[in-house]
């Protein structure tokens, strides 16, 4: 039987002309972090309202827990804690009434204290009115509302918006816990460097596509360093043209090298030509990303 | 579905309140003057501008009717056009709807909790405004003379909710049927107004006449009958029947509904050439 938590086949939407999603296939398993990259209209928000039932798919399929998310929405949703990211919420109540109301149409009563617990750690005022609360503080009581029912899965779509630092972590540290206690995260975002610090695994979906899923882990160590070497008599053209090895930059007495493999070779010919200093320099998720993104590449693996 | 029911009614709290008391103006101050106005009032009853808008003025019972029983509810139908039509796509515009429609809820149980809240609050500002009305014709009353009780209004009036529900199930099927909310309420709206206009003057002009089945407010009796002896039985089922075949469509079509997309529904499903 599959552990995916989250399948989809094929899903692809059309706004009338407009792509949507095409062919999106995912398989993300129970427990796992998932980061879903892209820049804004890629496809993230779509794929995330679909997977919720707010529309159906143009075409193709997808199941959370084995349930049609379109068929089963409702028991399927009682498992999943979600937070749009277009937030937009009931103005005219306070915070607390807004979270009292949520769990109540939840249909729950063991998030009571939860709530309480997860603002007070967000430091969130909940006796003020929604509408009194800055941008950053609705924000709070969206992350507070996704993660307040302990629900299996979670359905993030960009959690940190709008958030200081300090709680931006706070909100990485909630989603850690939730991995920790064997729930999924469905984590949308476009800021790369949380991406990092949560994810397991990362898809990257680009102009509606999803050009890639990988490990986090497996996405570096496939491109693993950057090295920029200093020679006092720059060797020849052609000199570091060996498997796994890629010559980036040329200048007066620098080499920039790209490694992926035979690094130890590459260090033997540089200390054959009388090399004076080396840097390496680790690639982040960032660079990949936008490797991804490239024109030269036209989005395929570089 | 009646959790969501509660809350819905709460959050039109404020508008039953608004609403409710704003438009205890009418008896307070039509049905206040009356004792002073009568007699002047009595005289203007045959004016054709009058006729036009369908009002007669002659007696207490013609005042009452053509002030209050014609106006209150021309006002309540206002107020279902903007709930009505604020309650699916408004909501569903400025984002608010996203944050229901991803509980586990079904959306059948979100359009009939809201058609019920709204009918009640509906109901719940005709009860303020007749009960205010009876409160003014009991203040009156020692000034006037007339068989009329103060409960024949208050019960009279309560008798013209009917129409408020059919124009609030409308605009809820118009909102989840067309692409945007101010689409929705101006179709809404434009109903309204005709329906208003052509069922007074198909009375009176020849050429509007076939047409008048199809004007909601020719199915609202507010003549000096209607402050007697209510709405005509046939009247109301016919107001209740737009208003539940109008409630069964505006459940169908949001069910089908692509929400946070703005779609008309032939919009929905269709797979192009990318």
């Amino acid at each position: 039987m599959s552990n995916n938590v989250i399948e989809t086949h094929d899903l692809t939407v059309y706004y009338g002309k407009h792509r949507g999603i095409l062919n999106v296939n995912l398989a993300i398993e129970q427990g796992e972090v998932f980061g879903f990259l892209g820049p804004n209209g890629a496809g993230k928000t779509t794929t995330q309202r679909v997977l919720l039932d707010v529309f159906p798919p143009t075409s193709g399929r997808a199941t959370i827990f084995g349930l049609d998310c379109q068929d089963q929405g409702v028991e399927m949703r009682k498992r999943i804690g979600y937070l749009p990211g277009e937030l937009s919420l009931y103005s005219n109540i306070k915070a607390s009434q807004f979270f009292q109301m949520y769990e109540y149409l939840r249909g729950e009563n063991n998030a009571k204290d939860y709530w309480r617990e997860l603002s007070e750690r967000l430091k969130l005022d909940t006796s003020r009115k929604i509408r009194e609360l800055s941008r950053g503080n609705k924000q709070k009581v969206g992350v507070v509302a996704a993660f307040m029912s302990r629900a299996d899965l979670l359905i993030l779509d960009e959690p940190t918006g709008g958030l200081d630092p300090l709680v931006q972590r706070t909100v990485l540290d909630m989603v850690r816990e939730a991995k920790a206690d064997g729930r999924t995260v469905f984590f949308s975002s476009h800021i790369l460097s949380e991406a990092q610090a949560v994810c397991d695994r990362v898809g990257i979906i680009r102009d509606g596509q999803l050009v890639a899923t990988q490990k986090v882990e497996d996405l570096f160590a496939a491109r693993l360093n950057r090295i920029t070497m200093i020679f006092e008599e720059l060797p020849a053209e052609g000199t570091f043209a060996i498997n796994g090895v890629k010559e980036l930059e040329r200048s007066e007495k620098s080499i920039v090298l790209e490694v992926t493999e035979n690094l130890a070779q590459v260090l033997s010919i540089a200390a054959q030509n009388g090399i004076m200093d080396i840097e390496t320099h680790n690639i982040g998720l960032e660079e990949i990303f936008l490797a991804y993104y490239s024109k030269d590449n036209g989005g395929e693996h570089v | 579905m009646f959790r969501l029911f509660v809350q819905e009614l709460k959050f039109r709290r404020n508008a039953i309140l608004g609403w409710g008391f704003g438009l205890c103006f009418f008896p307070m101050v039509y049905l206040g003057i009356y004792p002073q106005v009568a007699d002047e009032m009595a005289g203007l009853a045959d004016l054709e501008i009058y006729q036009a808008m369908g009002v007669a003025l002659g007696t207490l019972e013609d005042w009452i009717g053509s002030i209050l029983f014609l106006f209150v509810p021309l006002l309540l139908s206002v107020f279902a056009v903007i709930n009505g039509t604020g309650t699916l796509a408004g909501e569903e515009e400025d984002g608010r709807l996203e944050m229901i429609v991803t509980l586990p809820l079904p959306r059948w149980q979100i359009v009939s909790s809201k058609a019920l809240a709204f009918s009640f609050a509906a109901f719940l500002i005709l009860v303020i405004v007749s009960l205010a009305s009876g409160a003014v014709f009991l203040a009156i009353e020692s000034q006037l003379e007339t068989d009329l009780s103060a409960m024949d209004l208050v019960l009279g009036m309560l008798a013209t909710w009917p129409l408020a529900f059919a124009v609030g199930m409308l605009s809820m099927f118009l909102a989840a049927f067309c692409s945007r909310r101010r689409i929705a309420a101006l179709t809404a709206a434009v109903i309204l107004i005709i329906s208003y206009f052509g069922s007074n003057l198909a009375g009176s002009t020849s050429a509007i006449e076939p047409f008048e089945p199809f004007f909601l407010f020719t199915y609202l009796d507010y003549t000096s009958r209607a402050v007697t002896d209510g709405q005509q039985s046939s009247d109301v089922l016919v107001l209740m029947g737009i208003g539940v075949v109008a409630f069964a469509l505006a459940v169908f079509f949001f069910q089908i509904r692509k929400l946070t997309v703005g779609a008309w529904p032939w919009q929905r499903g269709k797979v192009e050439a990318a």
